[in-house]
């Protein structure tokens, strides 16, 4: 059955053949025909109609937010209720006690989850994916205590509000929420910024590796997913005349959402409508048979859901050639490149600089007062026997690891307390020894990405289109990395590093697993690495015949500390080295 | 003399605190997945030992064998039908099994709610207090506190000096390592949830005697669970024993000084403090 999921997960998410700039225009017709047939269907229909109407609307204005958060930065919230009720009682205190007319009064209690969201994420945003969806949990919690002591906003009692708006008032303010809650959704999946998103919720290690400003992102989109609900929240409360901390902060809110999501497909852009839409009607119908089921039946679809559908009805209509993603921001064709980047300039400065670094996790020393430069001009490979401290030296360059003792220089000056991604940003690209690429991306977008903060700025466009190039992938430009062998996979993995337009290139074991030829092709790469504009690349290999020829100097490390430097040849035979990985005949 | 008293309920109060946590550890420990059904299975636990008690006027302490079996093998198979088809996923398998641990959760919820209805229910028995220097022992408390160290203990002794025990901690420090050693990996997991399961429905068996549950506040319970097991380190079982003691006493103490309601939100204003100061908890382990 695990295969049978696993076959299922895997559906590549764009169609091959087909990239265009921007949506279809037949498909923007429908979009926009069905959005103004929704707002003036008040003038046709009967009141339950209508009332259904705003009761889909509602749910899916609030599975629109909680997919943002949940499907596509991938932080699981089981408490965007909370949302939900901050905005009712905004919305409400600031009728009651202030006379804002509703509307407005909704909009500015949206504005105020925001920033709620934004105070919350600083915190809750830095744990991991079950510490976030827990603490979500818990803070609705938290949330009905605090209003049932709070007097100013009527404590357990409740606020009655003044009957004021009228079913078609409703309808409309609903179905002004939901477009701009779906505007939200297709700005994150199909806008280059919301690119950072997605690559967020892939991998978010290798996303802070290119230059993405991972927490930033994951806060601005926590910020996103508050704004809907604590608008429909605000719209709830008028529409019942009255709030009260359990009705606001109702789990089971969450619960019905989070089907509701699921179901239709959970990280898309027509998933939550169109769960929403199937499943409030399917249980218009349903909930008069079985009242005291409906939990449990929710629950059993979300189980059923995830165990046999797990991208919902939108993964399913996928399956068949229906409702897949574009790619973002995708030409037809793969430009060719007008202005590829100059080459670097020449010079001997020090690039990078390592003085007297040492690395500690507990009681193991990884890096012992380990000190070494890369100069401009120069490929420097490091070698060493496995646990020698190759990759905790490029983890310590690239921001993610501390060192414990000793500093590392950038052309110059000490970057200490420069997070990962802005090292990335300014010019320190790596790959990674298993290659970490966001696998619900195509190729093209995975370069995109980095392009997007590559130091050259201007058109990142093109400088993803010339990575490409010159990594020798375009054919497969819209391929997802699932589908490349392991080799492109690590090609893949240089085109992003290009993509930076970085000064200094650290690879980590770039030729491992690779055939002969996969290896001429890198190796080609890297002999013109000063034409390319990278000022100066370091390696860290086990394939020692595939850098030695093309490396100006060698490096060797043996359990944390440096034990050997100089031309590859002379290195090669140096007795401690030799020592090293084979041991010694006594 | 009134902080000797609330030092000794918190003591005795972090006895089942304990409890309630480990079963959580050990799911996470062996599987990586935190079960948020355990909330709902400790209160249907403790609403059927309600029941149980109102019915045949028995001791509730009857209950906790023949309830732990059958929940060693309820939870074996729900974890062979719902969880084992996900573990083989790869990355989404964290958020995709949260899930289908939300679902179960609202379905036992939902069935208990059908059966004992929704409101607050908690056993007037083993409600007398012995006197001892001059401290008061709510019996109940040492009853459901005891039998929590007991078990917990077991537990631990289990784990560290049996074969079958130690196979299980193989599995949850290093998966790969432990199937080499020859461990069914796929049996471990079944394992460990069972556990899991069966400790969390004794948990419930203890609770009901010290406080009021009701369905559809079960959730509360896996949030209380989780609090301890982060505070202490996911995963990390003497961590979870200091942290769930330290609740006990802090709740103990502001429930004294500032009233119900703040006793309430104390789970979660530890929590955020040490996430902030202190994230891999209390304990050691790191994972």
């Amino acid at each position: 059955m695990g295969q049978w999921l696993e076959r299922r997960l895997s559906a590549p998410p764009t169609t091959p053949a087909t990239a265009a700039r921007g949506p279809r225009p037949l498909a923007v017709a429908i979009l926009v025909a069905v959005i103004a047939g929704a707002g003036a269907m008040p003038l046709f229909t009967s009141a339950y109609v209508l009332q259904l109407a705003t009761d889909i609307l509602t749910f899916a204005a609030l599975a629109y937010g909680w997919n943002i958060i949940s499907g596509c930065t991938g932080y699981l919230s089981f408490g965007q209720v909370s949302f939900f009720g901050i905005g009712a009682y905004a919305t409400s205190v600031l009728v009651l006690r202030a006379g804002v007319p509703w509307y407005l009064a909704a909009l500015i209690a949206a504005a105020f989850s925001g920033v709620v969201a934004a105070l919350l994420g600083t915190v809750m945003l830095r744990l991991r994916g079950i510490m976030f969806a827990l603490g979500m949990l818990g803070l609705a919690r938290i949330l009905v205590v605090v209003a049932s002591d709070w007097n100013y906003i009527g404590a357990a009692g409740g606020l009655t509000l003044p009957a004021e708006l009228t079913p078609i008032a409703v309808y409309l303010a609903m179905w002004v929420t939901v477009v701009g809650a779906f505007a939200l959704n297709y700005f994150v999946l199909h806008s280059g910024w919301g690119l950072s998103v997605t690559g967020v919720r892939d991998e978010e290690t290798a996303a802070s590796a290119i230059g993405v400003p991972t927490a930033r992102i994951k806060t601005a989109a926590f910020i996103m997913s508050a704004l809907a609900p604590a608008a429909v929240g605000g719209l709830v409360a008028w529409n019942r005349s009255f709030i009260d901390p359990p009705s606001a902060f109702d789990p089971t809110l969450d619960l019905q959402v989070i089907v509701f999501a699921l179901f239709g497909g959970i990280g898309t852009l027509w998933g939550p409508a169109l769960g929403t839409l199937v499943l409030v009607i399917v249980g218009e119908q349903f909930w008069a048979y079985l009242p005291d089921l409906q939990l449990a039946l929710y629950g059993v679809l979300v189980i059923a859901v995830v165990l046999a559908f797990p991208g919902g009805v939108v993964g399913i209509a996928n399956r068949f050639g229906w409702l897949r993603r574009r790619p973002v921001l995708a030409p037809t064709t793969l430009p060719s490149v007008s202005r590829p980047p100059q080459p670097a300039p020449l010079g001997d400065e020090t690039i990078i600089e390592v003085r007297d670094l040492t690395v500690r996790f507990g009681g193991l020393v990884a890096l012992n007062g380990v000190s070494l430069s890369v100069r401009r001009g120069e490929m420097v490979s490091i070698i060493g026997a496995n646990g020698a401290g190759k990759t905790t030296l490029f983890n310590a360059i690239t921001g993610f690891v501390k060192p414990s003792e000793g500093g590392v220089f950038y052309q110059g000056k000490s970057v200490s307390d420069i997070p990962s991604y802005q090292r990335a940003r300014q010019g320190i690209a790596r790959t990674f020894q298993i290659p970490r690429l966001m696998e619900s991306m195509t190729v093209w977008e995975n370069t995109l990405l980095a392009a997007r903060y590559g130091k050259r700025g201007g058109d990142a466009v093109e400088q993803a289109a010339w990575a490409l190039h010159t990594v020798k992938l375009d054919a497969l430009w819209l391929e997802p990395p699932s589908k490349l062998s392991p080799g492109q996979q690590r090609r893949l993995e240089m085109a992003r590093a290009l993509a930076l337009d970085p000064t200094v290139i650290l690879l980590d074991e770039v030729m491992a697993g690779m055939t002969r030829d996969e290896q001429g092709e890198i190796r080609a790469v890297l002999r013109h690495f000063r034409e390319l504009g990278v000022a100066a690349v370091a390696g860290v290999e086990h394939v020692i015949s595939a850098i030695a020829d093309i490396s100006d100097r060698m490096i060797v490390l043996d359990r944390g500390k440096k034990i050997a430097e100089g031309k590859p040849d002379a290195v090669l035979r140096d007795p401690l080295v030799i020592e090293s990985y084979l041991g010694k005949v006594s | 003399m009134i902080v000797l008293q609330l030092v000794v309920n918190g003591v005795l109060l972090g006895g089942t605190y304990i409890l309630l946590a480990q079963g959580l550890n050990l799911i996470f420990g062996v599987m990586g997945i935190v079960n948020i059904a355990h909330g709902a299975i400790i209160t249907l636990a403790g609403l059927f030992t309600y029941w149980f008690v109102t019915e045949t006027h028995l001791s509730p302490l009857l209950l906790i064998p023949p309830v732990f079996i059958v929940m060693l093998v309820v939870g074996g198979i729900l974890q062979r039908l719902l969880l084992e088809p996900l573990a083989k996923l790869g990355r989404s398998r964290e958020l995709l099994t949260l899930m289908v641990t939300f679902g179960l959760s609202y379905v036992l919820v939902e069935t208990a709610l059908n059966f004992f209805g929704s409101q607050y229910v908690s056993l007037p028995d083993l409600q007398t207090t012995w006197s001892v220097a001059g401290l008061a022992f709510n019996e109940a408390l040492v009853a459901a506190g005891a039998l929590g160290a007991l078990i917990s203990g077991g537990l631990y002794i289990w784990l560290r000096y049996t074969a079958s025990g130690q196979a299980l901690l193989a599995t949850s420090q290093n998966p790969v390592g432990a199937v080499t050693c020859g461990i069914d990996v796929r049996r471990m997991r079944a394992i460990a949830f069972a556990l899991g399961t069966a400790l969390a429905a004794t948990a419930g068996i203890l609770l009901i005697l010290i406080l009021p549950l009701s369905a559809p506040t079960a959730d509360t319970l896996t949030i209380l669970s989780f609090v301890i097991v982060a505070l202490g380190g996911l995963g990390d079982y003497r961590g979870a024993v200091m942290a769930a003691l330290l609740l006990g006493l802090v709740q103990s103490g502001v429930g004294y000084y500032l009233g119900g309601d703040a006793e309430v939100v104390v789970p979660y204003l530890l929590l955020i403090t040490f996430m902030v100061v202190r994230p891999q908890g209390i304990g050691h382990a790191t994972r």
